[in-house]
């Protein structure tokens, strides 16, 4: 296993930059996910890293070894692509064999690799199928055994799951989580579901536009997104983002919302505030540090429930505020109707607050 | 229960009706395609006089080979012509083939897989060709072949057929090849192949029933060609199935059976290919490779 290191790197298709000055390392045996709407610019940095397609710009390390331009099969990496891609006209025995053919394993030494991947995989009884003649579950098993089979030093997987279904695709997540585990292995992983990097990789980088918004820990991600769009994109429900006025009033930093209520702010959050240059603050907050009450109370905040979607174990409640919608979830017992006037209490302490021009996180230092 | 019954009587009656309304066409069609067929063949195993006989006889009394064997005799000159027409249609037509699928393999290939400058507007400059009808290059290729000082060569008829076969070639070929998903050249060029070898290993076989397809229909489009040959070609040695066939046989206009013979003869390797291509086409391509 190796590690991979991306030094500004740049991907630019005529005057459009797919991938804009993205910097990060992947450390040896670390599990990194690449997370972001369609666009954001994720598989054109997963192909790079591949050497499917040219780098305009910027460095890829994989080992310690510069390799833009050493071809894919030199990279000595594996992929697992989104559709599979199983030679269809080979069985499963020669779509693991045929990336040590290439190598020019020994006969019985590629015998011996492929029944060890089957093996492991669980999937000796397939190996005369044909590929049209597996389920997408076994498919996606296939291609998994096809990268492992050689011993790569990095791991490339482009949107595994998401040809499966929802049950398989639960499955397949705590199998890949398991077999990064077991094996130690470098894996760059491409998604559009913040849920599977949030919950299968060591650090996530989240992108967008291009642009790489934020690397850290899925949990450094949820707790401190450093933006709008990474404080929106990950987590479910999304994390609700109210537009709000700030001023000071007696000596107080308060908030103002549309409808003319205030907030005040605690102090640690007042000088977040006060730090900034703008008036125009965006308060985020989710879902599970709202807390709502069905009568006016000193901190609480006046908001007209929208929907209400009980899911069984939890209901969630949008409500509107201040032009924003706003999620909140609450036990399944809690009545709420449709228009009905309800209280919103947000905790100081795990609320995030954005600066409304740049949308970048206030901090205190 | 009467009421479902009724229900699904007047909902079967119309589609009941048109097919066989289609069957019936079917059937029609058939007769038309396989009557003069089976007359050929008929005709073919008559002697000379029950050919010409009035009125027609369908099976004939006594049914000879005699026709086939005068034609596939080396020793007399019918059975000479025959056999040399033959050959040379053969090897314009294979010559047409290989040198279409030479050329068309790689083309196609960059067109489907390769953005290069131009790309757009030469696929387009390829189909132009399909636009209008082969006549009217007639003229233009024979003086064309004159000053390349081709005419009476088989190397002129080689080339003509190329201009015609080659557009579509490329196109069928690309289409294949378009239904290839490319992540599996991806996989391949990952798993160790170079592009060259992710083209050989992985895409020609897979698309090697496009091959199969497009190489008949190159040999099939050569086989048939009449007006090209006719023009081109003066010397009798010279002469492929059809033109030698029509030139050979208006000498000795009375000989039917011998002219169904051969017709026969000269459709029957057309006919082979023919079945095997439908086969090609049926066959699903790229079934299980990815999941759409």
């Amino acid at each position: 296993m190796a590690h991979v290191v991306l030094k500004s790197l740049v991907k630019t298709y005529g005057a459009f930059a797919a991938v804009n000055n993205v910097s990060l390392t992947v450390e040896d045996g670390e599990f990194v996910a690449l997370v972001g709407p369609s666009g954001c610019g994720k598989t054109t940095t997963l192909n790079l890293v591949a050497g499917l397609i040219p780098v305009t710009s910027g460095e890829i390390t994989i080992g310690d070894r510069v390799v833009n331009d050493v071809d894919p099969k030199d990279r000595n990496i594996a992929m697992v692509f989104q559709n599979y891609a199983l030679y269809p006209q080979k069985s499963v025995y020669k779509n693991l064999a045929f990336p040590l053919q290439m190598r020019r394993l020994p006969r019985d030494e590629i015998d011996r690799k492929v029944r060890e991947a089957a093996r492991v995989l669980d999937m000796t009884h397939l190996l005369e199928r044909k590929p049209r003649e597996l389920s997408g579950g076994q498919q996606q098993r296939v291609a998994l055994g096809r990268a492992l089979v050689r011993d790569p030093a990095v791991f490339l997987m482009d949107e595994p799951l998401s040809n499966l279904d929802a049950k398989l695709r639960v499955q397949m997540r705590s199998e890949i989580k398991r077999f990064h585990q077991d094996l130690k292995a470098t894996i760059i992983y491409v998604t559009h579901d913040q849920l599977e990097a949030v919950t299968m990789a060591d650090k996530m980088a989240v992108m967008n536009g291009g642009y790489l918004q934020q690397y850290d820990s899925p949990a450094q991600v949820f707790a401190h997104p450093v933006n709008m769009f990474v404080a929106s994109f990950i987590g479910s429900p999304a994390m609700s983002l109210i537009p709000l006025e700030a001023s000071t009033v007696n000596g107080q930093t308060v908030l103002t919302g549309a409808e003319g209520w205030t907030m005040t702010l605690s102090p640690l959050n007042a000088r977040k505030v006060q730090r900034s240059t703008t008036r125009k603050i965006v308060l985020g907050a989710r879902h599970s540090t709202i807390k709502l009450a069905k009568d006016a109370s000193p901190n609480a905040i006046p908001a007209k429930a929208y929907t209400v979607e009980p899911t069984g174990d939890v209901t969630f409640v949008q409500a509107l505020m201040s032009g924003a919608v706003v999620n909140i979830s609450v036990p399944p017992n809690v009545a709420i109707t449709p228009d009905e006037q309800i209280w919103l209490e947000f905790d100081q302490e795990r609320m995030h607050l954005f600066d409304g021009a740049t949308e970048l996180a206030l901090k205190v230092d | 229960m009467s009421m479902t019954s009724i229900v699904t009587t007047r909902r079967g009656k119309p589609i009941d009706a048109w097919r066989w309304i289609g069957r019936i066409f079917l059937v029609m069609m058939l007769f038309y395609t396989a009557v003069p067929m089976a007359w050929m063949l008929l005709t073919s195993i008559k002697s000379g006089f029950a050919a010409m006989q009035l009125p027609p006889q369908w099976l004939p009394n006594e049914p000879t080979l005699a026709s086939y064997k005068k034609l596939l005799d080396p020793n007399n000159s019918v059975g000479q012509d025959f056999l040399r027409f033959f050959w040379n249609s053969l090897f314009v037509s294979t010559m047409t083939t290989a040198l279409a699928v030479i050329v068309a393999v790689p083309a196609a290939y960059a067109f489907s897989r390769f953005d290069f400058p131009g790309r757009k507007f030469l696929f387009f400059a390829v189909l132009l060709r399909n636009m209008f009808p082969a006549v009217i290059f007639l003229v233009p290729l024979f003086i064309l072949m004159r000053l390349l000082g081709l005419v009476n060569t088989h190397g002129s008829l080689i080339l003509t057929y190329l201009t015609f076969g080659l557009p579509l070639a490329i196109w069928l070929l690309k289409g294949f090849y378009d239904n290839i998903p490319y992540q599996l050249e991806q996989a391949a060029r990952i798993d160790g192949a170079t592009r060259f070898q992710a083209f050989v290993l992985i895409v020609m076989p897979l698309s090697a029933p496009g091959i199969v397809a497009t190489a008949i229909y190159s040999f099939i489009g050569a086989w048939n060609e009449y007006i090209f040959a006719y023009t081109f070609l003066n010397k009798n040695e010279q002469l492929t199935l059809p033109v030698g066939i029509q030139r050979f046989f208006s000498e000795n206009t009375t000989d039917f059976p011998g002219l169904m013979a051969a017709s026969f003869m000269m459709s029957l390797p057309v006919v082979v290919l023919f079945l095997l291509l439908q086969r090609y086409f049926v066959r699903a391509l790229t079934e299980g490779a990815v999941k759409h």
